[in-house]
């Protein structure tokens, strides 16, 4: 397994790989695999039945062609769905047991898994290819009743809350790769609010796929009980290699009567090289229910990584005035292609969303919205705005906006808006003439153009995202 | 469900056919009936299921073949015009009484080209294999009509259940001008189905002005697919006044090949009972400098739907694009429908593109201040109904053609408001 590295490359600054001895499923995709993974993960027979059940699904289902970024066959029998780091496998009790080379590598990426650094305040869960790592601030956590913790350990202490909610929002037969996630998925983070509760400190997990050859299939669960509150951050980074890598996750929110979540993401997924060699395929399923009356759910994404991104995180507005929220910045640069947007599915009346996606397309890249709003005839007095605009830079990359807009009823309002432009002339010669060069004219710019969805992300990550958008757009000016 | 395959003998009971064309029918005959009739799998018929309303509303199609008999016209009195008589896609009859004759072709339409590509819209494909009829019109260089010229359509009582294919092209020269006004009066009170296909091509700088007006609701179901090629700084506005039908698709597709070339589309239309109607648009800029404004607007009343999809797709290298889109709709009822797809597929940087769509009921707030001057909620809704479709009639330049267009769209909305 301790293929080449690519050279290290300075734009990518998370491109280092971590030489741990790793545990991993035979490779391909089969039963064996498998009953490998729910064996390993010392999963109780409902979970097993349940990923069975995904991979017959899987069999008869068929990969999607329809969306814009086309991509070489994946050879799904050329994966390994199950990579652990050896020191692993018998769980640290504490983190002093986790080994230390793990701890370098989070620490290289900037993550404050030590207990020393308290003072962040944020409570971490980190996966680490396809087990989590550690979770941080548990006993703090736990003493609010709130349940954070990896999902295989959930499965295990919490089946019935995993039982009740897992699936209940992507069904396992709902696309090939939310199915496929259902079948192999290896870790990820899982999170129960109780009622009334408003979650101390922002809760963090943080993605990273290591070993080569692996795809990374982790699955998220939220639930956020009656009145309760919690804002989850979402980060990932992966090595530089010169092969594509599959990342299928499938996140699932539920929020109940009077609940909120925020749900923020930056994700910076290698990207692959100037000419568009290696990168992260990132195909992810992101959905959640507004069940309960009066609940909002709220995504926030910054997408700057991948060499491909497909996801559509969505809102299913169940409960009567449920408010869904999507905010996105999707920066596309060199050979990446980006085909992201929301859907926004009303059902209960006076359910509101509003929808804000910034795209941005420099190099030879191609950047897509594609969104649903979708109101139907019992969502009485419903609401949506929806604004998209997109930056071009150079005349080779693309810009596109594809949106599905349904009304069924007379009391509901729709609006849309979208526009496609480049920098102003005028406004880089301002800049120029106060002093800024051109690439600082177009970093302010540009951050100007994101600061709606920017302003959206908890501190921590703001100041990280906005740093990353110039980062992206290095090089691509001039 | 009805099995709408048609067979291949059926061609030759429409004529004789060179060998070539014989082959071209009989190849898009055989895509159409490898499809049939598109349905919501398609993407380009996601909000128009057109395979479930045609099983639902017809028993069979037949190829209507009989010869059109002459018909009685009922001529527009209120403007001097030229004009053109098609009875049932067939051209009976033109006069060109305030024109000069040399520098207009007119003929029934024969096919001379024979793509090869499989058309992506099964409709085209039928046209292709079926169509009959149709006519040809070529305006020469350097020719600008006096009068108006109005093509009516006319569709005869004795359509029941029948397939009209039928094919229209329309070639405009060089710096010529030509103002049209597409009428259609339909007589029929029977199901049938009209499938057109119109190609329209605008040489350097030519100006072409198109009204589309339906005279009234009618029980044809109508597909219309439409090519459209700009050349160089021409010039084409088209004003789309539907009345409200069954089913009525029209497919715009426009090729702005030639720079400066600009080309503007407006609709208005009110829909109701369980009218079906969709807009789709494509508009391709291919060269720099090229504009397009297209503005659609909608009223929903009763179990209405209306759907508007339309894409700008802009190629790297037309630079200085200016490209506008706008929809709006109005619901005026909870089980009315509007759906609405504005596409954007850019690949040049220096371009200034945006579009804009909304939905929703009247505004309240007018509504209360119209009744607070003392007109009844009615009349209140109705003045602002009015007012929201008569501004795309009022871009209409000419005072004749105008105050025609009005009087025709309110006598629509009059009939309508009665009704309820």
């Amino acid at each position: 397994m301790k293929k080449q590295n690519v050279n290290y490359n300075q734009d990518y600054k998370y491109g280092f790989t971590t030489d741990i001895e790793n545990i991993k499923a035979p490779k391909g995709l089969s039963e064996k695999t498998i009953r490998f993974i729910s064996k390993i993960k010392k999963e109780p027979k409902w979970m097993l039945d349940w990923r069975l059940k995904a991979f017959n699904r899987l069999k008869v289902s068929k990969e999607p062609n329809w969306q814009k970024p086309k991509y070489p066959k994946i050879d799904y029998q050329d994966l390994y769905y199950y990579s652990a780091p050896k020191s692993m496998i018998d769980k640290p009790k504490s983190l002093d047991e986790v080994d230390p080379k793990l701890i370098e590598t989070y620490n290289k990426l900037g993550i404050p898994l030590n207990e020393q650094k308290k003072l962040s305040g944020v409570a971490v869960d980190a996966v680490f290819d396809s087990v989590s790592v550690a979770t941080t601030y548990k006993e703090e956590l736990t003493k609010k009743g709130i349940i954070f913790c990896p999902i295989s350990e959930a499965i295990q202490n919490h089946p019935d809350l995993v039982k009740k909610y897992l699936g209940s929002v992507i069904p396992i037969s709902d696309h090939y790769f939310a199915t496929l996630n259902s079948a192999v998925f290896t870790d990820g983070s899982f999170v129960y609010i109780p009622p009334n509760t408003r979650c101390p400190m922002e809760l963090s997990t943080y993605f990273r796929i290591n070993a080569s050859e692996t795809g990374q299939f982790e699955r998220t669960l939220i639930i956020a009980d009656k009145g309760s509150y919690v804002s989850y951050l979402e980060g990932c980074t992966a090595p530089m290699r010169d092969e594509n890598q599959l990342h299928a996750a499938n996140v699932e929110l539920i929020a109940l009567d009077d609940a909120e979540i925020k749900y923020s993401t930056v994700q910076n997924w290698y990207p692959g090289d100037e000419d568009g060699v290696g990168g992260i395929y990132n195909f992810v399923t992101k959905r959640g229910a507004c069940r309960g009356k009066n609940s909002k759910i709220s995504w926030t994404q910054v997408e700057t990584g991948s060499a491909i991104t497909w996801k559509y995180p969505s809102c299913i507005l169940q409960g009567d005035n449920s408010v869904g929220e999507f905010y996105s910045i999707a920066i596309t640069n060199n050979h990446q292609k980006a085909d992201t947007g929301t859907k926004m599915i009303h059902l209960g009346k006076n359910t509101k969303s509003k929808i804000i996606s910034k795209g941005i397309s420099a190099g030879k890249a191609d950047n897509t919205y594609r969104g649903l709003v979708d109101i139907g005839r019992k969502a009485l007095n419903s609401r949506n705005y929806t604004q998209c605009d997109s930056l071009l830079m150079g005349n080779k990359c693309g810009a596109h906006t594809v949106p599905y807009i349904k009304n069924k009823n007379s009391s509901s309002t729709i609006e849309h808006e979208a526009t496609t432009s480049k920098i102003n002339e005028e406004q880089l010669f301002y800049c120029n003439q106060r002093g800024l060069n051109q690439e600082e004219a177009v970093s302010l710019i540009v951050n100007g153009f994101c600061k709606e969805v920017l302003q959206q992300l908890p501190m921590e990550f703001a100041v990280e995202a906005q740093k990353l958008v110039g980062i992206s757009l290095e090089g691509s000016v001039g | 469900m009805l099995n709408f395959k048609i067979n291949s003998d059926k061609i030759d009971k429409i004529g004789n056919f060179t060998k070539e064309e014989k082959n071209f029918r009989l190849k898009n005959l055989d895509y159409f009936n490898d499809t049939g009739f598109p349905n919501k799998k398609s993407e380009d018929w996601k909000f128009s299921d057109l395979k479930a309303i045609v099983s639902k509303n017809f028993s069979k199609l037949d190829i209507q073949l009989s010869k059109s008999k002459k018909q009685k016209v009922d001529f527009i009195k209120d403007f001097e015009h030229n004009y053109i008589i098609v009875v049932n896609g067939e051209l009976t009859m033109s006069d060109f009484k305030y024109e000069e004759k040399s520098n207009i072709i007119l003929k029934s339409f024969t096919n001379d080209n024979y793509p090869n590509k499989k058309e992506k819209n099964p409709l085209i494909n039928l046209n292709h294999a079926l169509s009959d009829k149709g006519f040809f019109l070529e305006i020469k260089e350097n020719y600008k009509f006096k009068k108006i010229l109005v093509i009516y359509y006319l569709f005869t009582k004795d359509l029941d259940e029948n397939i009209l294919n039928s094919k229209n092209k329309i070639k405009i020269g060089k710096n010529s001008e030509l103002h049209l006004l597409d009428y259609f009066v339909n007589d029929s009170k029977k199901n049938f189905f009209n499938n057109v296909y119109e190609d329209i091509v605008l040489e350097n700088s030519a100006i072409l002005k198109n009204i589309y007006l339906q005279n009234s609701k009618s029980s044809g179901y109508f597909h219309k697919y439409s090519k459209n090629k700009l050349l160089s700084g021409s010039h084409y506005t088209s004003f789309i006044f539907p009345a409200g039908l069954k089913f009525n698709k029209l497919d715009l597709e426009f090729d702005l090949e030639g720079e400066k070339s600009e080309c503007n589309l407006q609709s208005a239309s009110f829909l109701d009972g369980k009218e079906h109607q969709e807009i789709k648009t494509r508009i391709n800029h291919l060269s720099p400098n090229c504009k397009s404004h297209q503005k659609v607007k909608n009223v929903l009343n009763a179990e209405s739907k209306g759907v508007f999809q339309g894409k700008i797709f802009v190629k790297d290298v037309a630079q200085k694009t200016d490209a506008y889109q706008l929809s709006k709709a109005i619901l005026l009822s909870e089980s009315s429908e509007f759906d609405s797809k504005p596409e954007l597929e850019i690949y040049a940087d220096d371009v200034k593109c945006s579009h804009g769509s909304t939905s929703g009921n009247l505004d309240k707030d007018s509504i209360y201040y119209l009744m607070t001057r003392g007109l009844t909620q009615l009349e209140s809704k109705q003045l602002l109904v009015n007012a929201f479709l008569n501004e795309i009639a009022d871009i209409i330049k000419s005072n004749s053609i105008r105050n025609f267009i009005k009087t025709k769209l309110e006598t629509q909305l009059l009939n309508e408001y009665k009704k309820h």
